[in-house]
């Protein structure tokens, strides 16, 4: 019975059980949709999901997060785990357990997200039409007791007629920039006000949020990212992402400063062809992305590569120095190793890298081929290769041609991106508005006295600041002054 | 060059302290002052709170004087350092916590100005200060820049936005800290600094020197703890109680309503900053890392605290949170600004350029 504080009768259309139902259950339900809409609008629902967010945001801060592509893999984040173990010890499973190493992927966050989203708009919804109506139809004719109670406000008494005071105070008002308002019922009331589409500027700065969740969403629905994608020198591999697109990578240097040993460089000649086309050409490095028809190339990270050629029995040319990407690295030993897939075979090349000089193995200059099946995997032959000379491994003749390095580029579209920044730009010049520019509103009322002259009540409903002189003083200085200056002839 | 940069490094560092010490003395001097005004001493309140006497108002404008001159230092430093590197003195910890001494000396400087109330840098100096200490742990030498920061425009731009923003928000600070030590939260606060200076005390011994991470990060933990769980103490006990009269202030402080209205024009000075901050974070992120966010520890650190100060500017307008739950969300906010400013050396993440080695 409580609800029924907030109940008026649904229209005779709405044809819910509940509407079948006896008056006071569909006073109950429409009790509790106002309650439900008054709560999900409310700031301070709002402002509770911000706080639990920036909860969880600490623990994410806290706790490493494991990557994307670790969680899609059980083996993976099992390794993962493994890895962290050392920092976390016997703690390590019971965080895994309540999700810290995935804070963001959680269901609780995307809930919370999703809540904090949707009161957003409902908050919105909830403002627009008062804030539309406070710009367009504000209210003229506030009573007197206004003008005693309002955080700021002020009385003059003047000589003039009520008429003649209402042109000073108007023009004092207009001299200032202020639209105003004003309505005559025997007292003249004057509302004047400035800036007063500034408050929608929060509005849309609130909502640019809502933009920037969507370019988010919109990314990772079709977004395409690839990044570990490794090509040596010399390699000219197929781009995933766009049929008929191929990179060529020219070049990779890598440099450091000679005294500290810290990079300062790392930079990846590449070549684009569509079709077989030149369509672009770009030294790639980590603040200097290729941007190709929606696509990104960023250099991500590099490491050594073999430079190879083989040849079948009959001497055709099957690889013609061509980089194996050294990318992987051996369980047992730390080796760098890369597979390369033979054309016109069905054999896969496996090629492992000397781990530098005290090496008995593979002794530097040398490297290790493998040839698999394709298929099986079954291991053919095997043998350590010394540079530039050719060697038969199984029934191909290998030349291990020189040690080279490969880019890793990390290779991205993301049809989001737009979206975040121009819901960024809306964010920030927004919120801007919002603070430097506030709306300013004062009313005024004009009463003629019996005995000839007025009144003029003015009043404002912002709090003085503490301690800067304030707007709506200097306003009605100007308009003390303006009235007891003699009057134009 | 390099050698002026550090002298004027050092001689600003003296200039704080020194003005510390004078803004102690002006507080002390004017807390002489109320308790012989209360005595029943002559009338005539000044209109904001603050009493003073012609000896502590001597005392404060020399205290003044030395905060212009430690900025100035620290200005020169900064310029002669930018000028031996050829970019934006905010590429390590060095030269970034110089950076944040500066913002918090700067908006302590431009607030004095504004509402005349000496007595925030009893809490803002402390924080400068801090920092120049912090600085000074960190060898100074110049190093090349990693390929990622190679970009000089958004290295400068960045972290000048964060800058100005975390400036700001130690104001802010230090305003609602000065709130809540009149408004009988007094022990929550003391506590609060107990932990706050426990930390860094911790973090210096450990931290500072680089060689046990680990201790540094439960010590902050702990100390984050500790305040967390004081602060929900504070606010069970104090809840339903009527404020204290916001019109009045204690002990010489400025009253509650004007370090109020100073938190509040902290925040929305900081704010739009720290979302600029943000936003080119992001735009650099996406040129450099390839994504325009990584939830690395750093960008999560501040998205947190711009929602804790996205909370702060909603709860200054609700029922029952106006004044002293606004006042702790300030509070809050500076330690998640803190946790922001440290969190690559704590959490490691693609932030981690130190200048630490």
């Amino acid at each position: 019975m409580t609800h029924e504080v907030n109940s008026r009768p649904l229209p005779p259309a709405a044809s819910t059980p509940a509407a079948a139902a006896s008056p006071s259950t569909v006073d109950r339900v429409d009790g509790a949709l106002e309650w439900l809409w008054h709560f999900i609008s409310s700031m301070r629902t709002a402002m509770v999901i911000m706080l639990a967010i920036a909860l969880l945001g600490v623990m994410g801060a806290i706790f490493v997060q494991a990557p994307q592509a670790v969680l899609d893999d059980p083996a993976a984040k099992a390794s993962w785990l493994e890895s962290v173990r050392p920092k976390y010890g016997g703690w390590t499973n019971v965080f895994d357990t309540l999700g810290l190493f995935q804070v963001f992927n959680s269901i609780v966050f995307r809930i919370l997200v999703a809540a904090l989203t949707i009161s957003l708009i409902a908050c919105s919804i909830h403002r627009i039409p008062g804030m539309v109506h406070t710009a367009r139809n504000p209210r003229i004719d506030v009573g007197p007791a206004f003008f005693e109670h309002a955080p700021q406000h002020e009385a003059i008494v003047v000589r003039r007629s009520a008429e003649e005071t209402r042109a000073v105070v108007e023009g004092v008002l207009k001299a200032r920039r202020y639209r105003t308002l004003t309505s005559d019922d025997g007292t003249v009331h004057i509302y004047a006000d400035r800036f007063r589409y500034a408050p929608f500027a929060g509005l849309v700065g609130h909502l640019s949020l809502v933009m920037i969740l969507a370019g988010a969403i919109l990314g990772g629905m079709y977004g395409y990212r690839d990044s570990q994608f490794t090509i040596a020198e010399g390699q000219t591999l197929p781009v995933a992402a766009e049929p008929g697109l191929t990179i060529q990578l020219l070049d990779f240097t890598d440099k450091y400063d000679t005294t500290t040993g810290a990079p300062i460089d790392y930079a990846s000649q590449v070549v684009l062809y569509k079709n077989g086309q030149e369509v672009d050409r770009h030294t790639v490095r980590v603040n200097d992305p290729l941007r190709f028809n929606g696509l990104t190339f960023y250099q991500a990270f590099f490491g050594s590569a073999a430079t190879m050629s083989i040849k079948d029995a009959a001497g055709k040319d099957l690889v013609t120095s061509e980089g194996v990407p050294l990318a992987w690295t051996t369980n047992d030993e730390g080796r760098h190793i890369g597979s390369l897939n033979i054309p016109g075979t069905s054999y896969v090349a496996w090629v492992t890298d000397t781990l530098g000089t005290g090496d008995t193995s593979i002794a530097p200059g040398q490297v290790r081929v493998e040839i698999y099946t394709a298929g099986e995997g079954t291991l053919v032959d095997s043998k350590v290769i010394d540079q530039g000379k050719p060697v038969t491994i199984g029934n191909l003749s290998v030349t291990f041609e020189r040690a080279s390095q490969f880019t890793g580029l990390n290779i991205a579209r993301d049809p989001g991106v737009p979206l975040i920044w121009i819901g960024s730009l809306l964010l920030f010049g927004g919120f801007v508005i919002r603070f430097l520019v506030p709306h300013k509103r004062i009313w005024g009322r004009i009463v003629s006295r019996p005995n000839g002259g007025a009144v003029v009540g003015m009043a404002t409903l912002t709090h003085k600041d503490v301690t800067a002189g304030s707007e709506f003083e200097n306003v009605v200085n100007d308009i003390r002054t303006a009235l007891t200056a003699p009057a134009q002839a | 060059m390099a050698k002026l940069s550090e002298y004027a490094f050092v001689a600003s560092m003296l200039a704080t302290g020194l003005a510390f010490v004078f803004y102690l003395f002006y507080a002390v001097s004017g807390l002489r002052a109320a308790r012989m005004q209360t005595a029943g001493g002559p009338g005539g309140t000044t209109p904001v709170g603050l009493i003073s006497g012609p000896r502590t108002a001597a005392i404060g404008r020399y205290a003044t004087i030395l905060t212009w001159l430690a900025t100035i230092f620290l200005l020169v430093s900064l310029l002669f350092r930018a000028i031996v590197t050829g970019h934006g003195p905010f590429a390590n910890m060095y030269e970034f916590s110089m950076a944040f001494a500066f913002g918090v000396l700067v908006s302590y400087l431009y607030f004095e100005r504004k509402y005349h109330q000496r007595i925030l840098a009893l809490i803002a100096l402390p924080v400068a200060l801090g920092m120049l200490l912090y600085a000074a742990t960190i060898p100074a030498t110049i190093e090349p820049l990693v390929p990622a920061l190679q970009n000089n425009l958004l290295l400068t731009v960045h972290v000048a936005c964060a800058i100005v923003a975390y400036g700001s928000f130690a104001i802010a600070f230090a305003g609602s800290y000065l709130f809540l030590l009149q408004t009988r939260h007094a022990l929550s606060v003391l506590a609060i600094t107990f932990a706050g200076v426990a930390g860094a005390l911790v973090g210096a011994f450990t931290g500072g020197a680089n060689a046990d991470k680990s201790a540094f990060t439960y010590a902050m933990i702990a100390a984050i703890g500790t305040l967390l769980v004081m602060a929900i103490v504070d606010w069970i006990t104090n809840h339903g109680k009527p404020a204290v009269e916001p019109s009045s202030g204690r002990w010489g402080l400025p009253k509650p309503m004007v370090l109020d209205e100073i938190g509040y024009r902290a925040v929305v000075l900081g704010f739009p900053f720290l979302t600029l901050t943000i936003i080119l974070g992001a735009v650099w992120a996406e040129t450099a890392w390839g994504t325009y966010w990584s939830w690395d520890p750093k960008e999560t650190a501040s998205l947190v605290t711009w929602l804790i100060y996205g909370a702060y500017l909603h709860a200054r307008v609700m029922r029952g949170w106006r004044g002293n739950r606004a006042a702790w969300l300030l509070v809050i906010g500076f330690l998640a600004t803190l946790l922001t400013y440290f969190g690559n050396l704590i959490f490691g993440g693609l932030h981690s350029y130190s200048g630490l080695g």
